[in-house]
């Protein structure tokens, strides 16, 4: 009999998969729409400035057409939601090790909530996502350490949330609540003592607007669709395991 | 997994440490593929694969703004 950790694993894989997918097809239909726009203005603005004798445009050789970055896109997102399942699993299965396939469908509900506030929602609010035409190169390498960092932070401080939730099982529901909200403001306080973004941002304030609301909206997609495969599937296996009566269970 | 080594104490034990480790293992290298992956992804800047250009940066460019990763 194998450990539950494989058969998460696979369920992990299915859910990123079917989740990248929903999430690349969502951002295809509704966000390339802006980003094309974006870039748009971008090179018109790149054309200004050369026109206005400036020294360097910045804009760079392209090495894929439009359309093949959109399909990168649907690639990318899939591989994202691929990646993101197999850390889930394991992340998932090590804190229910105890009881793996008990109550599948809440659990992974719950789940995946949390890993979209820890790892899509905080870090989207202390670095909001900008569309094409934003971004400093010589800021590139600060801004990937910064925007680690709200990541890791958010990760954390979802595992210390839960950790000062669990190890005060014996007091009061009150006193839980409010040590476990006390822990989130104190994770949202390092998380914004980051230093912000260096780059200006030289786009209309409605576009700028309208793509964040999408990314967060790809992310969400992404979450739903992942919390609702994981959990049919771990229901499934769940079923299935208990459907014979006194079978062991094979999952 | 108790149901079973309750029912086979003396040949499950060892059998189980075993599969257990092996499991594990896989998990950690699909842990690992998973973070290259994502390194691949989010922050590479044609140190992986391209001598000649930024292929991948350029391919997964759309992704990485739609999910938030800092860009050029």
């Amino acid at each position: 009999m194998s450990t539950p950790v494989l058969p998460l694993l696979g369920r992990g894989l299915a859910a990123g998969g079917a989740a990248g997918l929903a999430a690349g097809l969502f951002s295809l239909l509704l966000a390339e729409p802006l980003m094309d726009r974006a870039i748009r203005l971008e090179e018109a603005r790149s054309h200004e400035h050369a026109d206005a004798g400036a020294a360097a445009v910045q804009h760079h050789e392209e090495l894929f057409t439009r359309s093949t970055q959109h399909f990168g896109l649907v690639v990318t997102s899939v591989v994202f939601g691929l990646a993101l399942g197999v850390l889930f699993a394991i992340a998932y299965a090590l804190v229910h090790r105890r009881d793996p396939d008990v109550s599948p469908w809440p659990r992974a509900l719950l789940f995946s909530g949390a890993a979209f506030l820890a790892i899509s929602l905080l870090p989207a609010l202390r670095y909001p996502a900008n569309p094409p035409g934003v971004g400093d190169s010589s800021t590139v390498s600060d801004r990937q350490g910064l925007w680690l960092a709200a990541v890791v932070i958010g990760v954390l401080g979802m595992f210390l949330v839960w950790q000062v939730y669990v190890r005060l099982a014996d007091r009061s529901v009150p006193v839980r609540q409010v040590a476990a909200a006390v822990t989130g403001v104190a994770v949202l306080a390092v998380l914004f003592a980051l230093p912000g973004n260096p780059d200006e941002v030289p786009v209309a304030a409605t576009l700028l607007w309208d793509f964040r609301v999408l990314s967060i909206a790809s992310h969400a997609v992404l979450w739903a669709v992942f919390g609702v495969v994981f959990g049919a599937l771990g229901l499934r296996a769940f079923s299935r395991a208990a459907a014979p009566a006194g079978a062991v269970p094979v999952s | 997994m108790s149901l079973h080594s309750a029912q086979h104490p003396s040949t499950t034990a060892a059998q189980d440490a075993t599969t257990r480790t092996r499991d594990w293992l896989i998990a950690s290298a699909a842990a690992i593929v998973a973070i290259i992956a994502l390194y691949a992804m989010f922050f590479d800047h044609g140190t992986l694969i391209s001598a000649t250009g930024d292929y991948l940066h350029e391919f997964a460019h759309d992704g990485r703004h739609l999910f938030g990763a800092p860009c050029h």
